[in-house]
């Protein structure tokens, strides 16, 4: 990498822009994690008794999850959860990948692609609110269901887990299409046709040709999806409470009402390997590397 | 099992453009019928009309007899071989050969036993495991083959698909395509702007122009006797020299070309040649010969190229200015060839049997860069 940078830029500059970046990486990124990585390690103590005999570094807070069973069944509740909203939005966006890389023509995809992408010029959370209007207890959703006499009593879809997965799956839509859509994009038309051509019919295309040739935007797509999921905060606090509650909001109340950082810290990694976990899990069974996600 | 195609007046238009005009035609089962013509005359739309990857506008297509409306691609007795071969990269060089029998349900044994049968025909004997993209230009297109005729189609479509490869593997592959093509008894309907090809492949040939068929014939009688001056012009190479009909006895025509004097040659098409009608003759190089002086057509000699087992000369002729291309074999002695420089005078004459009398058709339009014959005159 110096050596491309000094090509461009001289050496001087180039070591300059190399420091640079080691900097911000250690101080803005691996410092910060580190100390969390301390925190979490820690027992929560008052300040009298820092750096006495007890300040030492300890498991119980990551055993805490454990014995506790309500945030285990939430922390495993947001796995599982997770894991359904990234295949409901799989299950949404490959179709729409697909008629965006393949059927549309060019204006009828850059049209849907401004349909898809002009929402997302508006801030999550009031994104999120207008779910919540929608899908109010009275709101306009049950009101033409009640209309077109699909049902008799208005359904209750906030908080609870259809509000939730709605909401998420709007909210992340784009990062699981976008991958995707580039993908097929980029397979050749030919080899669709080939594929008709020998015989086979539209599913056995999507599944022997388009599919395989989408995988590593797929992977990537979930990979998002669920870190974007598992991690959310306003979708399942506005959408879901008191219903269906959240790991995040947990880390949440443990940094800031508990005022327990080193608790709250411990969960936080806890997330996050999961979230690694799911992540090496979708590059096994997808058969993808890292090099292949970061296309 | 009559593997024979049929286009009974087929039209295709996209909007406003008429991509083929009404053309029809008869494919004989186990033909190797070959479609030569220019870029974008229609070859490969006609073929995804036999494969069903566009619908005629108008008109009927056979195949073995059967209508094939409403008949969608994956159910015809067709295969194609792409432009581009478009194998599967992701699969293996055994999955992709298998690909059409695993649609067909195929149990796995015999999938793989064909296989096997098929990489030993086009001579892949062991590659059967390797992926597609370890292969070399040449194997890939006999994948792209075995993989096509794996599914045992009737009719094999092939799109240009020699046009990748090198010239030396180009005609290693014209004789194993043909080998090919014998020993399955397949109808093979091949399309190829490179009339090499065409002319040493096929039983037959259409030549095409602009969306219109403008002749049928097997490669002797088209090269011998083109019918319009487009196939005389693109197939092989002609002098064109413009004239009036004096007379015509069967197919002998005499021909009065102005400061050229009498000229005479064959007529070769259905259509009729009045008397004192505008005609063009045209006369190959090679069939031009050195003639005493007072004899034949006189011409200056501008350039002279030597290619080996031949002299290529660039003349001018004397009483009208037109080019005349003369192509002079080995037959001709040293000395005489010796004799041939720029700048000189010489006498050419052509034995009328050689020379083909057609309508004028104001003569094809050329391809401002190449030189290259791009589509018919237009009478
Ligand atoms: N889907 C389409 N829509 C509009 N025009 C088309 C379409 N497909 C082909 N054409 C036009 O029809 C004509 C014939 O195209 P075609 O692809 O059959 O040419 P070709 O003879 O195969 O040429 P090449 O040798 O370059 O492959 C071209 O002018 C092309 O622009
Ligand atoms: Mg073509």
């Amino acid at each position: 990498m110096f050596r491309q940078l000094k090509a461009r830029f001289g050496g001087p500059l180039a070591a300059a822009i190399l420091a640079l970046l080691g900097i911000w990486l250690i101080v803005m990124v691996t410092l910060p994690q580190l100390q969390m990585i301390d925190y979490s390690l820690r027992p929560n103590l008052l300040p009298a008794q820092l750096g006495g005999p007890e300040d030492r570094w300890t498991l119980t807070n990551y055993v805490t999850l454990f014995n506790n069973e309500i945030h285990r069944a939430i922390f495993f509740k947001t796995l599982w959860s997770s894991v359904l909203v990234t295949l409901l939005t799989l299950a949404v966006s490959y179709p729409l990948a697909y008629y965006l890389a393949k059927l549309a023509s060019p204006r009828q995809a850059a049209l849907c692609l401004l349909l898809l992408i002009i929402p997302f010029w508006i801030n999550e959370i009031l994104r999120t609110y207008s779910w919540f209007i929608i899908l109010a207890f009275r709101g306009p959703l049950n009101e033409v269901l009640m209309m077109l006499g699909l049902i008799e009593r208005p359904i209750r879809f906030l908080s609870g887990d259809a509000g939730v997965m709605v909401g998420m799956v709007y909210a992340y839509i784009l990062f699981m299409v976008f991958p995707i859509y580039n993908a097929i994009e980029s397979l050749d038309d030919n080899q669709v046709r080939a594929a008709r051509d020998l015989g086979a019919g539209t599913l056995r295309t999507h599944r022997r040709i388009i599919i395989p040739h989408a995988k590593p935007g797929i992977a990537t797509g979930c990979i998002m999806t669920f870190m974007l999921a598992a991690g959310s905060y306003a979708v399942p606090a506005l959408l879901g409470s008191p219903g269906s509650r959240w790991f995040t909001q947990i880390i949440y109340n443990w940094f800031f009402e508990g005022g327990n950082w080193n608790q709250g810290a411990a969960y936080a990694f806890l997330l996050l390997i999961l979230c690694i976990g799911f992540m090496s899990l979708v590059m096994k069974v997808f058969k993808v590397g890292l090099g292949d996600i970061a296309k | 099992m009559d593997a024979s195609v049929e286009l009974d007046r087929v039209v295709m238009r996209f909007g406003d453009f008429t991509a083929i005009e009404e053309t029809s035609l008869a494919i004989a089962s186990g033909e190797f019928f070959s479609f030569l013509g220019p870029s974008g005359c229609g070859k490969t739309t006609l073929l995804n009309i036999v494969s069903g990857f566009l619908t005629p506008s108008a008109g009927a297509v056979r195949i073995g007899g059967e209508a094939m409306a409403g008949v969608s691609v994956n159910r015809r007795p067709t295969a194609m071989i792409f432009q581009n071969l478009a194998l599967f990269p992701l699969m293996t060089v055994f999955e992709n050969i298998e690909f059409g029998l695993e649609v067909r349900g195929v149990d796995r044994k015999t999938r793989r036993a064909t296989s096997e049968r098929l990489l030993a025909l086009v001579a892949l004997e062991g590659s059967g495991p390797k992926r597609v993209t370890e292969l070399s230009g040449g194997q890939k297109q006999r994948v792209a083959i075995a993989r096509a005729l794996a599914v045992e189609p009737r009719v094999l479509l092939l799109d240009e698909p020699l046009s990748a490869l090198d010239l030396k593997l180009r005609q290693h592959m014209r004789v194993e395509l043909k080998a090919i093509q014998r020993k399955t008894g397949i109808t093979f309907i091949y399309i190829t702007h490179d009339q090499g090809e065409a002319l040493n492949m096929s039983d037959r040939v259409a030549v095409m122009s602009a969306g219109r068929i403008q002749q049928v014939a097997d490669p002797m009688t088209l090269y011998r006797s083109p019918q319009t001056g487009f196939v005389a012009a693109f197939v092989g190479e002609n002098n064109r020299l413009e004239a009036k009909v004096i007379d015509r006895q069967g197919e002998r025509v005499r021909l009065d070309g102005g400061a050229l004097g009498e000229l005479s040659g064959r007529a070769t098409a259905p259509t009729p040649l009045a008397n004192g009608a505008a005609a063009a003759l045209y006369v190959r190089p090679e069939h031009l010969r050195p003639v005493a002086p007072g004899q034949g057509l006189e011409a200056t000699i501008e350039a002279l190229h030597f290619e080996g087992a031949w002299v290529m000369l660039e003349t001018r002729l004397a009483a009208s200015g037109e080019k005349l291309r003369v192509q002079l074999g080995h037959e001709l002695s040293r000395q005489h060839l010796e004799a041939l420089r720029p700048g000189q005078n010489a006498h050419f004459g052509f034995d009328p049997e050689d020379a083909v009398v057609l309508p004028d058709d104001g003569g094809p339009a050329l391809d401002e860069a190449t030189g290259e014959v791009v589509e018919a005159g237009h009478v």
